[in-house]
């Protein structure tokens, strides 16, 4: 007697999932987003706060160096993107320059934020709500930044041993959403900190 | 080579997490010694605490993939992966998902152990007026405690759940990131370990819910508490991201959403909650870490914070979390009824979409914890409003439990006898919710017994009945052997009445005014003497929990051998596999062909394996 | 849209560059409307427009909803 399946709904059934690559990368990716909005959640938490904190006030910050951050942080984008597109066209060496470029510009846009923003503040963590809030969205962001550095130093080393090819190259592609997620949140954090309200 | 002791990951872990605690301190000590200021106990303390559950994680062998990874050389696939044969296996790194099930549920049952022992010796304290036995600081220590452990046992029961049963419902051989799963659960292991060493460091007077500002002025131990629970939260957001992507990306053909097992819709609603929400109670306990730490100021007001916002964050997740502990426990029910009903459940869509259901409405309600918070007073009647309407979802599975057991063929197995039970306990519980909801009664009420009534009724209801009904039920599919009837029958009645003169005297006390988190209370007799009925009620439950222990332990050692399909269950782990079930779960790819409760049609399956290449049509 | 057509990979660094411009276009009218103190609703809808863009763009949302037929390249 032979075996007759119920129709697959339309829906996301594969028909044939016997596993492969195709089908893990897909996974991964649906993995990767997950993970991504469950880390919004904080994001938008910490946004939550300096709105119920603040209100309509904002912390006093150096505009032109937060538009100098903002740029640096953008472009990097522009490189990642780039990376990305060179390796699925299978242009190793665009891919290494691009994402070179990339790590660069995320190490500026450290620099500017902890290394000088933090210095040149007119209040520490310590003073009150806005430095609670400025220190904190801008830790939290600044530490995604930095773990998105390493991820993609990883990916840049693992590039140049071969690792990866223009039709197979996941950890390249996490990496890469990994790190305009990271832009993503700087998008909303930059005018809730710079733009929105008076300044104190 | 590791050998002998060290050859235990759990060993290995526990001796990592004590150096990466030494580590921690270590580092803060010499920075802060560096720059010239003293030795400080509790920034060295906190770097301690993540440190050390880093080097658990280290030592238990949980990132080995990953390294292996990063440093460009390939892993070995998690199937290929040789394990320890015996016991031993679970002392470890495990990648398959039926023996991560059962770690999760070795440390469920460890933890509401322990959580409730905790109980027990303040509820001792509590049997009459005056200070008898233990001091004010534990006594807040040890309810704060009872809160928290018993809290991380439900959500550890959950995902026990959830991971073993979850693959094997919808024709998997595993989940979908198998190391992610043991790193979610290992996880979990150093997080209940550094909660518990609050108690060395001073413990904490906030209860669980570690307000502001009364836990930025607390002992220590409110520090590793917070760690904890941090650390505790990841491992609840990863588990329950792979339980999602399991679900979405790994049932067999022909399994639509609507075809899969009951259980499923209550797991993948249950890990929607989890992986998301959580992030709050984890933002808001790491916000007042940092208050604590640098004098950042979000929650005093001395320091330009505000306190509410504390307790907007943390029920933002605490409310969705009872959601957590209960939507699984529901899923059991409405799959285990038409097994022991022997007909369809009722209204499979509305049951499914309830789940969903329960959990939007879920994260809608929270400031109902909040009603005497001295919030603003326009927020009252819309989270009222709220409350009332997760009543809803929840009774559409009230419903179709009672259309499911209509005119039904009821066996009164053990574990339909618990099934049976938590609806009876959830019902009360979930009739004294509308009384907390609204807001006049809620005046009265917030922070009385009342509320602990409340909640362990539905706690009890929605987690702890239906987990040991789950426990008795899959045990052979675990083990390969059944649990004892008779200690099972025992076990539900010692705890089904003892439980309900538990809730109903931690009601009527909290009527009479009762407060909750106080550790005297006045020689009045109508108070003196529910509180001996509630205690005594409290040691019979747990007399009754460790006869289950002792018969999940004898019965997994020399239980009676379960050949089949014991319950006759049309459910594929029951029709297609032996006990206990085999690696990698079914041999080939496995096809829907029927509906998964049809338990009146006698000829009809729901699943069949796919036939080998070359059989006969 | 076909986010992994062979011709969708060959203009990907030209659409790269075209986002960039919107990013900064954008990013632009938000510093210039925050200091004349245009409307904060105005600065929000900039912000969801670049959040779109990246995710839109340079994120590939759209290959998480792609069926498995559909997709050729990466």
């Amino acid at each position: 007697m032979s075996v007759q399946p119920y129709p697959a709904e339309t829906h996301p059934v594969d028909a044939h999932p016997v596993e492969n690559l195709r089908h893990r990368e897909r996974t991964n990716r649906l993995g990767l987003w997950l993970f991504i909005l469950s880390d919004s959640f904080v994001f938008g938490a910490l946004l939550f706060t300096r709105f119920y904190l603040l209100g309509n006030n904002r912390p006093e910050l150096i505009q032109w160096l937060g538009l100098v951050v903002t740029v640096v942080l953008l472009a990097s984008s522009f490189f990642m993107n780039r990376a990305e597109v060179q390796m699925s066209l299978g242009n190793r060496q665009g891919f290494l320059r691009n994402t070179l470029v990339t790590i660069v510009l995320g190490s500026l846009f450290l620099i500017g934020v902890v290394g000088v923003e933090w210095q040149v503040a007119h209040f520490g963590p310590a003073d009150g709500a806005q430095g609670a809030i400025f220190y904190t969205m801008t830790g939290f962001h600044a530490f995604h930044v930095f773990t998105g550095v390493i991820f993609l130093s990883l990916v840049y080393r693992n590039a140049k041993k071969g690792l990866y090819s223009a039709e197979h190259h996941w950890p390249v592609e996490a990496a890469a959403v990994y790190w305009h997620f990271v832009d993503l949140v700087w998008i909303f954090f930059y005018p809730a900190l710079y733009l929105i309200g008076t300044a104190l | 080579m590791k050998t002998g002791i060290l050859s235990i990951g759990l060993v290995r872990g526990l001796l990592f997490q004590a150096a990466g605690f030494l580590a921690g301190v270590a580092v803060v000590t010499v920075i802060r010694l560096a720059f010239g200021m003293g030795f400080s106990a509790e920034p060295a303390i906190v770097l301690g605490a993540f440190f050390s559950a880093i080097g658990f994680m280290i030592g238990v062998g949980a990132f080995s993939g990953w390294f292996a990874n990063a440093l460009g050389k390939p892993a070995i696939p998690p199937e290929e992966v040789e394990e320890p044969s015996g016991f031993k296996r679970y002392l470890g790194v495990s990648y398959d998902h039926k023996v991560i099930g059962v770690q999760y549920g070795m440390l469920t049952i460890a933890a509401l152990f322990l959580g409730g022992s905790f109980a027990l010796i303040f509820r001792s304290e509590l049997v009459a007026p005056g200070m008898q036995l233990i001091g004010l600081q534990q006594f807040n220590t040890l309810i704060g405690l009872h809160g928290m452990v018993a809290i991380v046992g439900m959500l550890l029961g959950g995902a026990a759940l959830g991971n073993f049963l979850v693959p094997l419902l919808i024709g998997a051989k595993d989940m979908a990131f198998p190391r992610l799963n043991a790193f979610a659960f290992w996880l979990a292991v150093p997080a209940v370990v550094l909660v518990l060493s609050s108690m060395a460091a001073g413990g904490f007077d906030t209860g669980w819910t570690a307000y502001p500002p009364l836990s930025i002025f607390a002992n220590m131990g409110m520090q590793l508490f917070f760690a904890g629970v941090v650390v505790f939260g990841w491992s609840s957001v990863l588990g329950a991201l792979n339980i999602v992507a399991t679900v979405l990306r790994m049932r067999a053909p022909g399994m639509s959403l609507f075809r899969m097992p009951i259980f499923v819709w209550g797991s993948l609603a249950t890990s929607i909650i989890a992986m998301t929400a959580t992030q709050l109670i984890g933002l808001s306990f790491q916000l007042v870490m940092f208050e604590r730490l640098f004098g950042m100021g979000f929650f005093n007001p001395a320091n330009g914070g505000n306190p509410i916002l504390f307790q907007h964050l943390f029920w933002f997740y605490s409310h969705p979390a009872v959601y957590i502990f209960v939507l699984p426990g529901f899923a059991v029910i409405s799959e285990l009824l038409p097994v022991f009903a022997r007909k369809p459940l009722f209204g499979y869509r509305w049951v499914a979409m309830s789940s969903l259901g329960i959990a939007l409405v879920g994260f809608l309600v929270w400031a109902h914890h909040m009603f005497t918070s001295g919030m603003e007073e326009y927020l009252r009647v819309p989270f009222m409003y709220t409350t009332l309407l997760v009543a809803v979802p929840t009774g559409v599975k009230f419903f179709s439990w009672t259309g499911t057991l209509w005119e039904g063929k009821i066996r009164f197995t053990v574990p339909m006898l618990f099934v049976l039970g938590a609806m009876n306990v959830f019902l009360l519980g979930g009739l004294t919710g509308p009384i907390l909801g609204t807001i006049p009664t809620d005046l009265h009420l917030h922070d009385s017994y009342f509320v602990v009534g409340h909640f362990h009724n539905t706690m009890f209801g929605g987690f702890v009945f239906p987990f040991i009904a789950a426990v008795h039920y899959w045990f052979p599919k675990i083990t390969g052997r059944k649990m004892s009837d008779l200690l099972g029958r025992i076990t539900f009645f010692i705890l089904l009445p003892s439980f309900w003169i538990q809730t109903l005297g931690q009601m009527q006390v909290g009527l009479l005014g009762m407060r909750r988190r106080v550790a005297d209370y006045d020689t009045l007799p109508e108070f003196q003497t529910t509180h001996i009925f509630i205690t005594v009620a409290g040691f019979l439950v747990g007399l009754a929990f460790v006869i289950f222990m002792y018969n999940v332990i004898r019965s997994a050692m020399k239980g009676e051998v379960a050949v089949g399909n014991v319950w006759e269950s049309r459910s594929p782990e029951w029709e297609l596999l032996p006990n206990p079930a085999p690696k990698h779960n079914y041999p080939q790819p496995l096809v829907v062909t029927g509906d998964p409760y049809d338990y009146s049609l006698t000829d009809t399956e729901y699943v069949e394996l796919v036939p080998v290449a070359g059989a006969t049509d | 849209m076909h986010p992994n057509g062979r011709d969708h990979k060959a203009g990907g660094l030209q659409r790269g560059v075209m986002v960039l411009v919107v990013l900064a276009v954008l990013t632009a009218i938000e510093y210039f409307a925050a200091t004349m103190e245009w409307p904060v609703l105005l600065l929000w809808i900039i912000a969801l427009g670049k959040a779109g863009t990246v995710l839109w763009f340079f994120m590939h949302i759209g290959k998480l909803f792609l069926g498995e037929e559909e997709e050729t390249g990466s």
